[in-house]
């Protein structure tokens, strides 16, 4: 399946690292503006973008390298979530990536900056990301990082790229950390969220209108232990997801989950530890507010996913107030992609 | 006015060192290379910082910030006769946060202090560097440092949420928050590790981690370097992440326990200290698991640490490891390359093969589990030619690790040390987009030059047209 982004008058789906920097020379010489689409999961976050062209990662789909004794995953943008879980489940290692986006590709979830709920334990995404390799929009490939666990050589470009929603190009390939899978787990029911606030570091308690629930993992005398602060409902992960055309999330200091749960009459799931609070909802008379108070406490309010065309005006702006130091971010977008050609106008501000 | 007097006017007469003495004692690490400086300012706010930078820029001066002093890459040491910003007056602890598990520290906070500050709450800052009572967070900041206790936790980067950070023509921000996943380009992140080429961090909200309920720490012991090397991708395999994972070969353990008397065993070829954190059941079964891989890897002896004494002094063992050198030689000269784990006996075997080639004396001591080497080697500075013996030796085995899927360095830095050995990691367009990046941030610059990025790393552009000339690094 090829996605063509809406307004886009044509696709190009580059089967290499060096076509892709090939067509970005031209695009870049020629000035034509472009979206880029991994698995076409998250375009509805961030601003409109308004381009000529789709660029698409589906063709760039190999696994590069699995060093399973270094627990690290070389592989390209296009390859999906579950191509990787289904690569990595027979050496029982995990890549700790959304657990409930089988069809993302690892270049969207890392350019969008998308972490799952197993974060409280092993930190976003972006701290699993070892090495990057982007195409910038004028065609140069740039590689940052390296694929061993531990590095300081050079200025993070893997971190700067995480969440970078094609400012710096086209991710094309990336190299991940990999823990191993735990010997046990555990789905917990809770009465209240709080009653995980007992143990050492859960891998997650998540709250739903529906309840709460405490997710373990260790050696199965730990998970055993630990479990007893609930009922066990299940020896495996059972994650939470909405089924809603319209998404948005409250990200807020993790102690203020619960403040932000009370104010919520929307279908919702939060991350208790953490301090994110997605809710089933795009009334601007609901996300507003919200994000008065968001903002207020020093958070944001982030618009996850829209109904209707991406390439519609949104009913609330997707972002919010953009953060501060606004121009050095454009001119270390001007260092990648001097003729802003790559998803412009995406990112807060409309940079 | 002169520069001198223009920062006197901003600090006072006390606070602007600028005797031969003081820019003789600041022109210096804790590692090889010596510079000196012009002047050296002890600001003690964000606005005194923010006007020396204009200061500094009115006189084309530029800027090297430091910390402790405890890095060993040269990042703190200044090239040309720059300003040595010290930023250890600005060592606040404020707003410990213990609900959201953060605290916003000044960065002349001694790391090992801003944990005994927060142990009232049970709460520590994970990254530890060896010189952790010394070293400060801005300069953790600075390097991204690391630890023995990275392994499971990870670097500073990991544990920084937010900086407030003074850039060119004095401007403040303050990039990322104690909200999760800040819009927008991650500033914080790439100022991280960014060894004060970029601006100068003046205030850091960290992530604070809770105390572990139990910890157990193992010494093993083995026959064999290979051996313990093998232990260690075994207890990973078995699907353990130790909170962290050292190695120390013969000569480093005859060395600390030449000092220290802690019991280590001096007979071994090597020994592996492994330590594991969490929920007592958790500690106990990964514990087991650690013996039971160590044990077929071949070790001679597994020993628990019996009580919290006996675990300080293994730790104590490993931490001090660097000063017990000092017995053996005046001087010496510590490394810091990563290398896949997977790799780490080859690049130990090559890089005491090295050391003999070069009649060095090497030893070993590192975060094994990362696969972070450092190799130590003896001299003494003042016998002709022993410094350069030791830097073609040092050299070379970075070249070594990075023919193994290697980097230049894993927690300490490139500073002025590694500088020129960039290329070996980085293509042309890779080292041109970092230097592109540092321009972003400091057009003119102003903040540690010739530090991180070799000369002429700004060079790459398609349909050049103006011709190389021969020889020219690109």
């Amino acid at each position: 399946m090829s996605l063509l982004a809406p307004g886009t008058t044509a696709h190009h789906a580059p089967g290499s690292v060096d076509e892709m920097a090939e067509l970005y020379r031209r695009l870049d010489a020629d000035g034509t503006t472009t979206v880029v689409i991994g698995g076409g999961n998250h375009l509805g976050v961030g601003n409109p973008v308004l381009a000529d062209v789709s660029v698409a990662t589906e063709a760039l789909d190999a696994i590069i390298d699995y060093q399973p004794d270094d627990l690290t995953l070389t592989v390209e943008a296009g390859v999906t979530m579950g191509a990787i879980d289904e690569l990595l489940d027979p050496h029982r290692q995990t890549a700790a990536l959304p657990e409930t986006e089988p069809t993302a590709t690892i270049g969207g979830v890392v350019a969008a900056g998308i972490s799952g709920y197993r974060r409280s334990r092993f930190g976003p995404t972006r701290d699993r990301v070892l090495e990057v390799t982007v195409v910038t929009g004028d065609g140069r490939v740039v590689t940052g990082g390296a694929r061993v666990v531990k590095n300081v050589s050079g200025y993070d470009l893997p971190r700067l790229a995480t969440g970078s929603f094609g400012a710096l190009g086209v991710i094309v390939s990336v190299c991940l950390k990999l823990w191993p899978e735990p010997e046990s787990r555990a789905t917990v029911r809770l009465d209240d969220p709080a009653d995980a606030d007992s143990l050492y570091r859960p891998l997650a308690v998540l709250e739903t209108e529906e309840g709460a629930w405490a997710y373990l993992q260790g050696p199965a005398s730990e998970v055993a232990s630990s479990a007893s602060i609930g009922i066990v409902q299940s020896d495996g992960f059972t994650w939470p997801t909405f089924d809603a055309p319209g998404t948005a999330e409250m990200r807020v200091p993790p102690a203020l989950v619960p403040d932000a749960v009370q104010r919520l009459n929307v279908p919702f799931i939060a991350q208790h530890g953490v301090g994110i609070v997605a809710m089933a909802t795009e009334d601007p008379d609901v996300l507003e507010p919200a994000r008065s108070w968001c903002e207020s406490v020093g958070g944001s309010l982030v618009v996850t996913s829209r109904s209707g065309p991406v390439d519609a005006a949104p009913s609330i702006d997707p972002w919010g107030t953009p953060p501060p130091a606004q121009s050095l971010q454009r001119r270390l977008i001007a260092a990648f992609d001097p003729r802003r050609i790559v998803n412009r106008g995406r990112l807060p501000g409309g940079i | 006015m002169s520069l001198v007097s223009d920062l006197i006017a901003v600090l006072g007469r006390d606070r602007v060192l600028d005797d031969r003495l003081d820019s003789w004692t600041y022109g210096k690490d804790a590692g090889v290379f010596r510079g000196e400086a012009d002047v050296v300012v002890l600001p003690e706010s964000t606005e005194e910082v923010a006007e020396i930078v204009r200061v500094a820029e009115r006189h084309s001066t530029s800027i090297v910030p430091r910390g402790a002093g405890t890095g060993l890459a040269g990042g703190a040491v200044p090239v040309d006769r720059n300003v040595i910003v010290s930023m250890i007056r600005m060592n606040e602890i404020t707003d410990v946060d213990p609900e959201n598990r953060t605290a916003w520290v000044g960065p002349g906070v001694v790391n090992l202090d801003l944990s005994r500050h927060t142990e009232v709450h049970g709460l520590h800052f994970a990254p530890d560097p060896s010189s952790q009572s010394a070293c400060t967070i801005g300069g953790n900041v600075g390097n991204n440092s690391g630890g023995p206790h990275c392994l499971a936790e990870g670097t500073t980067v990991n544990h920084v949420l937010a900086v407030e950070v003074v850039l060119a023509g004095g401007e403040v921000v303050t990039v990322g928050g104690g909200a999760p996943d800040p819009i927008g380009l991650d500033l914080r992140g790439i100022l991280v590790g960014s060894e004060g080429t970029l601006g100068i961090v003046t205030k850091v909200l960290v992530k604070l981690t809770p105390n572990a309920p139990d910890v157990r720490t193992l010494l093993c012991a083995f026959d064999s370097v290979e051996d313990a090397a093998r232990a260690v991708s075994g207890i990973i395999a078995a699907g353990v992440v130790p909170a962290a994972l050292e190695l120390m070969d013969q000569r480093m353990t005859e060395a600390v326990e030449n000092w220290l008397k802690a019991g280590l065993p001096t007979d071994a070829a090597a020994i592996l200290l492994a330590e594991v954190s969490g929920g007592t059941a958790a500690v106990k079964a990964e514990a087991a698991v650690i013996r039971e891989v160590a044990t077929s890897s071949g070790a001679s002896s597994v020993s628990l640490a019996a009580d919290e004494a006996e675990r300080q002094i293994l730790w104590k063992a490993r931490k001090s490891a660097f000063g017990a050198v000092a017995q053996t030689a005046p001087d010496y000269y510590l490394h810091d390359t990563t290398v896949p784990r997977t790799r780490l006996v080859e690049a130990m075997t090559e890089a005491y093969a090295i050391g003999d080639k070069y009649d060095l004396v090497m030893m070993n001591v590192f975060h094994a589990g990362d696969g972070n080497l450092h190799p130590l080697m003896t001299f003494d500075a003042s016998q002709p030619g022993s410094f350069e013996r030791v830097r073609a030796a040092a050299d070379e085995i970075v070249e070594m690790c990075v023919s193994k899927g290697g980097v230049l360095s894993g927690e300490h830095g490139i500073g002025k040390e590694k500088r020129d050995l960039m290329g070996l990691m980085f293509d042309a367009p890779a080292l041109d987009a970092q230097a592109r990046i540092k321009e972003a941030f400091d057009p003119g610059g102003l903040f540690n030059p010739h530090k991180i990025l070799p000369q002429g790393s700004r060079c790459f552009d398609f349909g050049r047209t103006v011709p190389v000339p021969d020889g020219a690094w690109i």
